[in-house]
């Protein structure tokens, strides 16, 4: 063995070596972490959170026209659109909207289906319930779009 | 303890004069739920004191019947179920599976989405290793890399949200191409997270490398030659770590990968220690094809044109990419219809796991956690 | 009874010499407080030390910057259900932590935080303290038994093996440090300097080493800092921290010999855990860091005379600087909270811990104004300078944890048996050696 590995294991500079890195990230400025509810992450913009159905934003009526193309396109199944004939207009109405969340993997397939931008996938990103049974939100709560949560004392 | 028995570990092992209460074993059930198996592996080891006689593997804790669920979707819809089981590595996985399916169709994706395709993997193959260099250090007792790399990989996974909207299972690329058109700042932040990562594998080597209780933990333990690498199948760096120089990225390069200029790292000795420094000499090499892709994406078209209802003729292909965990498989057949008749995946982790009971017999406990470390096991992968 | 109590007072005895029960019974309670105090701290310093070291915040919601953690840790340890398992060895699983606790506890007795500051002064104090810290390992080796359980069982395999290994390599260090207080020997202040004689009292060392005017750790350098090597690897391995945690070994025996234990058994093996790590650090300074002895503890400088202020005319002006540091580390202390707390953020709900990192400051000042007090200072010196050096010694064990990896079993024999033995019995020669050279230079002389 040469001399400088040996001086090297005597004098443990392999070890030593380590034990400066963890020194170094001491430093305050070196946390990475994020305290959550206070800060909040930077969301980015194409984030594909819970689902949202648009609504025309000077009439509030909704964009989707049922056609029904969001429903097919979910490898989940987990859509379901009903919509009605309206008599006068002679065109469908949507009359209820339901998706299952809890079972969702915001793949965004349904979104790049749907053909009037109506449904699409937002940013929001709490929604944790603490049953199951509100997983299944209506077309109501889309409508409403995100609500993040507001943490009080 | 059922299905043990009944697969005749015992009696091959222990022969049928022994009774169940032989005092100079013991047998020891790691997992399914235990801090270092990487997920719900479960493996039962028969010790004699600390030394390993003899495991077996139980598998499919987390058995999701991916293959079976893809019969009953069209090709479209069963893209993003490929996340989902190398979770570490989605992007690679999607990857696969779309070069496999527009193998089927018979086209090709537009070389600016290949560039945009080549820039992610990449990326993915970067986080994956440093996912596995945090856990195998953290299962070695190094705590303190993990939160290193973990830091680092965030960075990766900021990319890919701002890229695709999603983190961890990105379902980023489609059949025919990708969806999503770079972002503005694209190029900028990839340009500075290799800038950024540089040094910080530097940090962890040197934490790791040189530091004498990490080389005695990992020098000669879990030996797997390149011989029997090739004899269990096993592949990616565990393979290349026994001295073959076997990458499909340039055996058979697949999405211009055959543009880029990188090398392929191989160890000598076949040891854990080599399997951990190929797969750091491989994040340097990701660097260097992320450095070079990202700086000459071309214009063009993202998307090749793909009929909306996609119903590829009779017919199966077999593709395989290099993932970061070694060749990861797709063999799909098609009936004519709009679902596949069946999709067979070829998981590295599955295939790599094969040589744990050959690489720990007669080594000790604490090298068994090691091992499973150093094979680089994602469950989900392996139970599908 | 007054004259009893009051009559030990002036003595310059410890309580267990003086045969005062009285105080020796204060004492006791006083080191239990102030031991577990010691655990308290380090149960929270430790993890925000780590975390820092991996770049986390560690704890930050109870209390301002996570103060209140270990108390809140400690209320839910002991609200949590206690289970048993069915098949455990009932007795022994209910003994082995109370057993941890009291060895760990125990060898207290003999700690010298200051010349008098001790339960008493065995003559035979570092032999009591070796023995009976090397009982510790009796308690894990019955909760591993006990539990009935795999992964427990080869944690206490483990650490009775590793403990048997490393106790011989601590023992020839520790002999080396002891045959030091007999030897004048070639010191750095020449051939013979304050020659003592030999003891195995606890405090009679510190005293060999006050007098010799030299740090067992700096004296035949390097032997002696070999020897403090030799027992600071050990002595990690001892209390089976990382990276000799193989008992415990999270990654490979989940938790080790207390894998079964939870609630309030399994704090007590925290507790002793860490109150083991306390005893050993001062066996380890009370053997080669000058106990309770500041740092250069007999250069006084020119006397100087401050009426109320300093009227201790044998001592001089570096004396009179050194007795501030107890006061100057509490104010720093109460400086840096200070600065945190200006630092918060400005939220509402961050309000109360805000005001509460300043009421700890203002606490923290306090005590340090009450530290410059001239009769506080004084008596306060001593068990200063002994928790200071206790506090080094805990941060580097943490330092250790967040830095390396763990050592596989039989490479953790081959440093006790092929590395830390052969360099012990070396050193222990080496010390006889140099000690004894006068001797041996003459009886050379009349052979030749
Ligand atoms: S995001 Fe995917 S899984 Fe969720 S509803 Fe849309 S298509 Fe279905
Ligand atoms: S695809 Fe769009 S428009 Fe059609 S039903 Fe779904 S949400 Fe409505």
């Amino acid at each position: 063995m040469s001399i400088a590995p040996l001086l090297n294991k005597v004098f443990m500079v392999d070890l030593i070596k380590g034990l400066k890195v963890t020194f170094k990230y001491q430093h305050p400025k070196e946390v990475y972490t994020e305290q959550y509810p206070l800060e909040r992450p930077a969301i980015a913009e194409r984030y594909r959170g819970l689902p949202r159905l648009n609504v025309n934003p000077e009439t509030g009526e909704t964009l989707c026209i049922a056609c029904n193309l969001c429903a097919t396109a979910c490898p989940e199944h987990l859509i379901v659109v009903q919509s009605e004939r309206n008599p006068a207009t002679k065109r469908k109405e949507m009359t209820s909207f339901t998706l299952d969340i809890s079972r969702c993997m915001f793949c965004g397939l349904c979104a790049e289906a749907c053909s009037t931008d109506c449904l699409e996938l937002s940013q929001d990103y709490e929604f944790a319930l603490y049953s199951r049974d509100g997983f299944i939100i209506d077309r109501a709560r889309m409508e409403r779009g995100s609500e993040p949560t507001v943490y009080t004392r | 303890m059922t299905d043990s028995t009944k697969s005749g570990f015992y009696q091959e092992t222990a022969g049928p004069d022994q009774t169940f209460l032989d005092a100079n074993e013991l047998v020891l059930n790691m997992g399914p739920q235990h801090p270092s198996t990487h997920g719900v592996l479960r493996v039962i080891l028969r010790l004699d004191g600390e030394k390993v006689l003899g495991t077996e593997c139980v598998i499919g804790y987390l058995h999701r019947g991916v293959e079976k669920i893809a019969e009953n979707r069209t090709y479209t819809m069963f893209n993003p179920y490929v996340d989902r089981m190398d979770y570490v590595a989605a992007v690679s996985n999607g990857l696969g599976y779309c070069l496999a399916v527009e193998k089927l169709l018979n086209i090709e994706a537009p070389p600016r989405a290949a560039y945009i395709r080549v820039v992610l993997t990449e990326l993915n193959r970067m986080a994956s290793h440093q996912l596995w260099l945090g856990t195998h250090a953290l299962d070695i007792g190094a705590m303190t890399p993990l939160f290193y790399t973990f830091r680092d990989r965030e960075e990766i996974l900021k990319i890919y949200e701002k890229y695709c909207g999603a983190r961890l299972t990105t379902h980023a690329f489609r059949i025919g191409g990708t969806l999503y058109e770079t972002y503005d700042g694209f190029e900028q932040d990839v340009n500075n997270f290799v800038k950024f990562v540089t040094p910080k594998i530097g940090e962890y080597e040197e934490l790791l490398t040189t530091n004498r209780i990490w080389v005695e933990r990992t020098k000669g333990v879990g030996v797997l030659s390149g011989k029997d690498c090739i004899d269990f199948g096993v592949t990616g760096p565990v393979l290349r770590a026994g001295g073959v120089k076997w990458d499909l990225r340039k055996a058979q390069p697949y999405s211009m990968y055959d543009k880029f200029d990188f090398e392929i790292p191989t160890g000598e000795n076949g040891d854990t220690f080599d399997r951990y420094i190929v797969r750091i000499a491989e994040m340097r090499q990701s660097l260097r094809i992320i450095d070079q892709a990202v700086n000459s994406i071309p214009a063009g078209p993202i998307m090749a044109k793909v009929p909306k209802v996609m119903k590829p003729a009779v017919g199966e292909v077999y593709v395989s990419i290099e993932a970061p965990k070694g060749e990861l498989g797709y063999f799909v057949v098609s009936d004519g219809s709009t679902q596949p008749y069946r999709v067979r995946v070829r998981p590295p982790s599955f295939v790599n796991l094969q040589a744990l009971d050959k690489m720990v017999r007669g080594a000790l406990v604490a090298d068994v956690v090691a091992v499973i470390g150093t094979l680089d096991i994602v469950l989900g992968e392996v139970d599908r | 009874m007054l004259d009893y109590v009051t009559s030990y007072l002036h003595s310059s005895l410890t309580p267990g010499q003086a045969g005062n029960w009285l105080w020796a019974l204060v004492y006791i309670l006083v080191i239990f407080a102030g031991v577990s105090g010691i655990v308290i701290v380090m149960n929270w310093g430790e993890r925000k030390a780590l975390a820092h070291m991996q770049v986390r915040l560690g704890p930050m919601r109870v209390g301002p910057h996570g103060l209140m953690q270990p108390i809140a840790d400690a209320i839910k340890l002991l609200t949590k259900e206690d289970i048993m398992p069915s098949e455990a060895d009932k007795p022994i699983f209910w003994l082995a932590p109370v057993w941890v606790v009291m060895i760990a506890f125990s060898v207290f007795i003999v700690v010298p935080f200051g010349p008098t500051h001790a339960v008493t002064d065995m003559n035979i104090g570092i032999l009591f303290m070796l023995g009976v810290s090397s009982l510790g390992v009796l308690g894990i080796v019955m909760a591993g038994w006990a539990s009935n359980s795999h992964f427990p069982l080869m944690g206490a395999l483990r650490s009775s093996a590793q403990m048997v290994s490393y106790e011989i390599a601590m023992g020839l260090a520790v002999v080396s440090a002891i045959v030091m207080t007999g030897l004048g020997g070639i010191g750095p202040y020449g051939i013979g300097s304050g020659a003592g004689s030999g003891t195995l009292s606890m405090i009679g060392i510190v005293q060999a080493q006050a007098q010799q005017h030299v740090w067992f750790i700096f004296k035949f350098f390097p032997v002696g800092l070999v020897a403090f090597f030799i027992f600071a690897v050990a002595m990690i391995a001892e209390t089976n921290r990382a990276p000799f945690d193989l008992p415990e070994a999270e990654s490979e025996l989940v938790a080790g010999f207390h894998t079964e234990y939870s609630g309030l058994r399994w704090s007590l093996f925290m507790l002793g855990e860490y109150a083991g790590m306390v005893a050993v650090s001062s066996i380890a300074i009370t053997l080669w860091l000058g106990g309770w002895l500041r740092p250069f503890p007999s250069t006084h400088g020119p006397a100087i005379n401050i009426p109320f202020l300093w009227e201790h005319p044998e001592q001089g002006v570096v004396d009179f600087a050194f007795s501030f540091a107890p006061a100057l580390v509490m104010l720093a202390l109460a400086f840096f909270s200070f600065f945190n707390a200006m630092r918060m953020p400005k939220h509402p709900l961050l309000k109360i811990q805000t005001i509460g990192l300043y009421a700890f400051g203002l606490v923290l000042a306090g005590v340090g104004l009450i530290l410059l007090a001239p009769p506080v200072r004084d008596r306060i010196q001593d068990i200063f300078w002994f928790v200071f050096k206790i506090a080094c010694f805990m941060y580097l064990y943490i330092w250790y944890r967040a830095t390396w990896p763990r050592y596989r079993f039989d490479q953790l024999m081959k440093v006790g048996w092929k590395v830390l033995l052969p360099l012990g019995l070396g050193v222990l020669l080496v010390t006889g050696i140099i000690g004894l050279g006068p001797e041996i230079a003459a009886w050379l002389k009349g052979v030749v």
